[in-house]
């Protein structure tokens, strides 16, 4: 049968760029490496300020590096990713509770659907520039991804339960306990000891660990695993 | 002949432990890939000044996160780097300014020996492996008394403002012209990015060693 497969955790936010191009890269090796990707939504907003840290944006010269890495790594990553035209308000302001509320009532009730709809959310706000705090934009996406109308509805509704926002809740604190100060964090157990990998750009290190091959951010197809 | 070697800058400063990281990677690459290797003696504090930025340390979570990184990196690069003892006392009080002052000297007057002189204050700040690596305190000094002229003084300035020019706003930085536009990449962790855009095959950061380039 062969090893037990490695459980990754990818916590994530949908307003983080990072994230979805950590996201994507785990979600190709998922059927080349032995490993199990469990998909963690969490709150970016959160974990700034349990750990006291600020977006890079904020900072000028960081805000102006981001752009241009982010438009490098579309290229390179092979990700439609690009600059929402408001920035600050779509991200820094509108934020994402709505959109990360509904990918935790998913991980409760739909776990398989998690990965299409995450998607399909980082579709909208970081490569159409569309909004992803109103219920329509979230059903939008839901529906998108395959979901049916009334399942979408029905996640919805769920959103604004106390098991829902203390799952999100949790989830978030769960990142911060692995000591996380931003996202996406990869968590990693190897040897009995979790191993918290941080960014975009910590998988050839994640390969490493696993004792697997990097093949770069977009691998060859292979046949997925049965 | 084949064509012209792409210019690579690499902005640096020996207090910056993934400066270290990307120098070695790129010490590596120019014997592998087309470009000439330039390396750029600067100060770390006076981007940090200028850009409003802070070090990451300064943030517990990152601190913490550091630590293990490059403990990590360590192995995955294969650099004997380590955290010093007394970090904050070497890092954020004593700097690097002599040490850099020292290396722009060199690039000024032999540039030849700018990559060797510049691992071995790596090893002496960022490794335990090597104690009496390189020169001692008072072979630095007698050099130094002799380089402190306004030229060095200024010339560290310069590539240090030139650094900032590129939009830096920590170290290492990596600036590649690739059809006339420059492009400043940071961290040691965007080095297989460099590949892409260069348009050369990325074989981790430890490549095989292969016939050094005539």
């Amino acid at each position: 049968m062969g090893p037990v497969p490695r459980t990754l955790e990818l916590f994530y936010d949908v307003l983080s760029p990072y994230s979805w191009l950590g996201f994507e890269v785990l979600c190709r090796y998922q059927n080349i490496w032995n490993i199990k990707l469990q998909l963690r939504p969490s709150l970016l907003g959160g974990i700034m300020k349990d750990s006291g840290n600020k977006p890079p944006a904020m900072l000028p010269r960081k805000g102006q590096y981001l752009r241009e890495d982010i438009k490098l790594l579309r290229q390179h990553f092979q990700v439609p990713i690009e600059f929402p035209k408001d920035f600050f308000s779509t991200i820094l302001e509108k934020g994402s509770l709505s959109a990360m509320r509904f990918l935790t009532a998913l991980s409760l009730e739909h776990p398989e659907m998690l990965e299409k709809v995450s998607r399909e959310l980082w579709m909208r706000v970081w490569s159409r520039d569309e909004d992803i705090t109103e219920p329509q934009s979230i059903l939008a996406a839901a529906e998108k991804a395959g979901m049916s109308a009334e399942q979408a509805q029905g996640i919805l509704e769920k959103i604004s339960t106390p098991k829902v926002k203390n799952q999100l809740k949790e989830t978030t604190e769960a990142a911060c306990k692995y000591g996380a100060f931003g996202l996406p964090i990869t968590v990693v157990h190897v040897d009995g000891q979790p191993h918290m990998l941080f960014g975009s750009d910590r998988m050839e290190l994640l390969a490493y660990l696993l004792g697997e091959k990097w093949m770069g951010p977009v691998p060859p197809a292979v046949n997925a695993r049965i």
